[in-house]
């Protein structure tokens, strides 16, 4: 079981005087569970998940994020003992990755000219390597410079890394079928052309492919259908129930909630995390606003 | 301003050049005709703004760099069924009537001071010849240049309701420590309802100077698609032109580049809109890494007549680098208000987003980045149809990027 915790946790915008956005959050979340995270534009809650991630476009000031594996965290895959906590802040984005953390981007990117197939099996294999590599060190055999020769835009390149192309097909198609995609997406480019609410489907496609131990999903929720929210809702849970990922939810509505139900909620203020309680944390905010928080926490202080 | 002409160039010279290859007497009036021009002519026109000439070619020693006697090339030609791709010196035995009637029709040996010094002094090239209703794929030439200078011509005629999709390659063989110069030009006469791809493939090595011009004339309902490929050479000048001269022809320019190191790129996309209903489409996308640097000019001239016109350029540089150059110049002249036409052009740096979004995902940066330059390429890519050109453009600009 995998847990992220994050502490004390400030973080400003990474340009001169730059703004001050977090101050001071503390959040875990451990695998298995499902947490929402709630709050007022502006508190915090996107920029928290950047830079869980490692986005570049923030500079942490104080506090720290930690990821600690245990045992059965990668399957068959053992853990040396020494190298089972990590402090994320230390590690670049993809290495972040690699170790189980995924981000669901609010507004994901268009890429031209990479297809899914692509795209989805190149991070996996990288995934795979690059895990190895942070557990067990440097690959002597580096086999990795060679590929390059053999890579098409189409297909990535066809002999290189641990999941084949007919195997990772299979793969991919029946992650799809979970979440109700149409195969034509295979071959399509990278959220090119989606619609918003495809886009949102292909993000927990890509965790479900991934099998993050942490997913933590930015407003995954917004701009969706009544038909599509299902879809994602059952995707997001089927990533807990079925990988034991620990998700993360960050979201400005109580809809969602309703299909994938929280054991935690936590709202934010100010770049804080001033109140957290169980799902019926959510009903009372959606009842109350986010004034009656704020009074709380301002009369209390 | 006009170059100096080469000590060593002289009719004496382009009449050893001509006897050497048996040539009729109208080849060689048409050479001399050519080298007695190049008093009076200009080297093409570059773009010049305050302060700077985008491409100088002025700087170009041709004293050096031209040695007419001695060029050595191999040139390979495939070529399916019906069609016909000959050396363009054998060529002119069985069809000297009908190359003497289109050579320099399209492309003018008189248009510059290079072109003009290509007609005089060439000694490869290709005839291919498409008859009345021959559909032909994959006429594949890879040519490699092995001496300091060459120059080369080739003339497309296709019939009546004809096809044909070519590939052209041309690099470097021996290597030869000083400069060189590759000149080659080639013409399209392309009959009514025919299609052509012409795919062009240029890896010189980074010692050589390039000039190039391309040229169609696109006779009724005939389609002409460029494909131009620039990944070799120190210096590039390429022109890729087609006249729409009869009604509802069309044409595709479609290029790619792709500049590292120090080297200048300078390609060129034009297209005349002369008769009703003619479409054209043109698309350039480049990459530039190093303090590599690149120039571009795109132009579409809709002519009084062209009534029902549809014209569109776009043209995108990627910077891999903060030291590499890029100049556009994408231009539209109108003079037919009937035209449905679109420009633009732009020069940007890989998405920090779109790489974040990437690496995210466990994909190292640098995998990421290259994914992203394949993927800028692939528009390029799908619209060629010589699938051996494709896997060849692919693999160079894989090679470059690692």
């Amino acid at each position: 079981m995998a847990t992220l915790e994050i502490k004390n946790l400030h973080a400003r915008v990474a340009e001169e005087d730059g703004e001050q956005i977090l101050r001071g959050v503390d959040l875990e979340v451990k695998s298995g569970e499902i947490h929402a995270l709630m709050g007022p534009n502006g508190s915090g809650k996107s920029t928290t998940s950047k830079i869980i991630a490692g986005h570049p476009a923030y500079e942490v000031t104080d506090g720290e994020i930690l990821l600690h594996l245990e045992d059965d965290d990668f399957g068959d895959l053992e853990i040396p003992d020494d190298v089972r906590t990590w402090n994320l802040l230390e590690l670049e984005p993809n290495e972040r990755a690699a170790l189980g953390i995924f981000l669901g981007f609010q507004y994901p990117a268009e890429i031209e000219g990479v297809t899914m197939t692509n795209f989805l099996r190149t991070a996996l294999n990288a995934k795979i390597d690059e895990r190895e590599e942070l557990l067990f060190g440097e690959d002597d055999e580096e086999e990795e410079e060679e590929a390059g020769y053999d890579t098409s835009p189409m297909e990535g390149n066809v002999d290189d890394g641990e999941v084949g192309v007919a195997e990772f097909q299979k793969l991919l198609k029946e992650k799809m079928e979970l979440l109700d995609m149409d195969e034509k997406f295979m071959q399509r480019y990278l959220n090119a052309g989606f619609s918003g609410g495809e886009k949102k489907q292909n993000e927990v496609l890509q965790a479900a492919i991934l099998e993050p131990s942490i997913a933590v999903l930015d407003e995954i929720d917004s701009g969706l259908d009544i038909d599509r929210l299902q879809d994602v809702s059952k995707g997001i849970n089927a990533l807990r129930d079925e990988q034991g990922t620990g998700i993360l939810q960050i979201t400005h509505y109580q809809r969602i909630l309703e299909y994938v139900e929280p054991d935690h909620v936590h709202i934010m203020l100010d770049g804080k995390v001033v109140k957290s309680g169980d799902a019926s944390l959510a009903s009372e905010l959606e009842d109350k606003g986010y004034d009656w928080v704020r009074e709380e926490v301002y009369e209390a202080a | 301003m006009s170059a100096q002409l080469p000590a060593n160039l002289s009719a004496e010279t382009v009449r050893e050049i001509s006897d050497a290859r048996d040539e009729p007497e109208w080849l060689l009036e048409a050479r001399l005709e050519a080298l007695e021009a190049l008093d009076e002519l200009e080297l093409p026109d570059v773009i010049q703004t305050p302060g700077r000439r985008w491409t100088n070619l002025e700087a170009l020693d041709f004293e050096s760099l031209v040695d007419p006697l001695n060029q050595a090339d191999e040139t390979t030609r495939e070529s399916p069924e019906g069609v016909v791709v000959l050396p363009f010196t054998e060529a002119l035995s069985e069809y000297g009537d009908l190359i003497e009637e289109r050579f320099g029709s399209v492309v003018d040996p008189e248009s510059n001071y290079l072109t003009a010094l290509s007609a005089a002094l060439f000694t490869t090239g290709t005839f291919i010849y498409v008859p009345e209703g021959v559909d032909a794929e994959d006429v594949k030439i890879r040519a490699e240049m092995n001496s300091r200078s060459l120059f080369s011509h080739t003339l497309v005629v296709t019939e009546e309701s004809s096809s044909v999709t070519i590939l052209e390659a041309i690099e470097s063989g021996d290597s030869v420590d000083d400069a060189r110069y590759f000149s080659n030009l080639v013409e399209i006469d392309a009959g009514e309802n025919s299609y052509v791809q012409y795919g062009s493939l240029q890896n010189l090595d980074e010692e050589t100077y390039t000039y190039s011009l391309k040229r169609a004339d696109a006779d009724t309902y005939s389609t002409v698609n460029w494909i131009e490929g620039n990944l070799g050479s120190r210096l590039t000048r390429s022109d890729v032109e087609t006249e729409l001269n009869g009604e509802a022809s069309e044409t595709k320019i479609v290029g790619a580049f792709f500049g590292h190191d120090d080297q200048h790129l300078d390609v060129n996309a034009r297209v005349w809109h002369k008769a009703e209903n003619t479409t054209a489409d043109l698309v350039t996308r480049g990459v530039l890494d190093d303090e590599a640097r690149s120039v571009y000019e795109g132009v579409q001239d809709v002519g009084r007549d062209a009534w029902s016109t549809n014209s569109y350029q776009r043209e995108n540089t990627l910077m891999l680098s903060d030291q590499s150059e890029a100049d556009a110049s994408p231009k539209l002249i109108i003079n037919n208000h009937d035209t449905e036409a679109s420009h633009a052009a732009s020069v940007g740096q890989v998405d920090a987003e779109d790489l974040f979004y990437m690496v995210s995902r466990s994909i190292p940066e640098e995998q990421a980045r290259n994914m992203l330059v394949e993927g800028f390429f692939v528009p390029v890519l799908e619209e060629i149809a010589v699938d051996e050109f494709r896997d060849d453009l692919e693999e160079l600009i894989a090679a470059r990027l690692r």
